[in-house]
């Protein structure tokens, strides 16, 4: 949070009220961002408790009529790197510049033609999303949740995420393409598909 | 939004599939110009089946994330930080 500044200006009264009136109504959405990326529900509590009490403490920083919920989101998101990523046990993943590096190479788009039919997604009425989403590498699955779960536009993800918007586009396009891709795979599994 | 029609003219093969993908998620995300977005929902989408049959699994991926993805928080944590900041605040 470098960008920060301590700057204090608004009263007790008011920080309780943006607080309260602010933030505390994306709890939910909060929630649900920590526990995609923790996978972990428990984690996802003390990430979210975590960020609302910084949020508290640098209360100054935000400005009243900004989109708090992309604010809080923002924190959330370096929390879960900064913190969280190094005390976490979790084996390290693949280095993401050599992941997004493929992806975003034009072989993949040759590879990656998921030919998931919208028959067999319809069939889909238990967690099979949900597991999907969860399978996929987390800088993948954050841009799926962020923008069609949340329904962030590219400029406020790019904010969030700190990364180009030109990344942002692309990153969600390899991410839809992924989880069809597996989905399409439990639906061969399921005999959904004749193939 | 309006929803497309079924096209009549069924052209089977899109020459530009994946290009065609990405100004699709762009249309849907919103984040298309009004002339990129008029154009590909009233005039491409009417005459491409590849591309007809994507902009239904998009839409329908959509709704399933909207519906399967989501999750409430647990009913204590927001009492749990209520009562922590109220601790920081008499500080």
């Amino acid at each position: 949070m470098e960008e920060i500044l301590e700057r204090p200006h608004y009263s007790q009264p008011e920080k309780e009220a943006i607080f309260n009136n602010e933030f505390l109504p994306h709890i939910h959405a909060m929630y649900n961002f920590g526990y995609r990326l923790t996978l972990d529900r428990d984690d996802a509590k003390d990430l979210v408790q975590d960020t609302y009490l910084k949020a508290y403490r640098f209360i100054d920083s935000f400005q009243r009529g900004t989109n708090a919920k992309a604010w809080l989101f923002r924190i959330l998101k370096n929390s879960f790197i900064n913190d969280y990523r190094k005390k976490s046990k979790e084996p390290s993943k693949v280095d993401y510049q050599e992941v997004e590096t493929y992806y975003n190479s034009e072989d993949v788009d040759r590879q990656i033609t998921p030919d998931l039919r919208v028959e067999s997604l319809s069939n889909m009425i238990g967690d099979e999303v949900s597991n999907a989403l969860n399978s996929l590498d987390v800088d993948f699955r954050t841009v799926i949740i962020l923008c069609d779960l949340e329904g962030f536009k590219y400029e406020e993800m790019a904010k969030i995420l700190d990364i180009p918007i030109g990344t942002v586009r692309s990153r969600l396009h390899r991410a839809r393409a992924l989880l069809k891709e597996k989905l399409n795979q439990y639906a061969k599994e399921m005999g959904y598909t004749k193939s | 939004m309006n929803t497309p029609q079924e096209p009549h003219k069924k052209k089977e093969d899109c020459s530009n599939q994946n290009e065609c993908l990405k100004l699709l998620q762009a249309v849907l995300d919103g984040e298309a110009t009004p002339a990129q977005r008029e154009h590909f929902l009233k005039e491409h989408l009417e005459g491409c089946m590849p591309c007809y049959k994507n902009y239904n699994l998009e839409m329908m991926l959509r709704e399933k994330i909207k519906t399967k993805c989501g999750s409430e928080a647990p009913g204590d944590l927001m009492e749990a930080i209520k009562q922590k900041v109220s601790q920081l605040a008499s500080r």
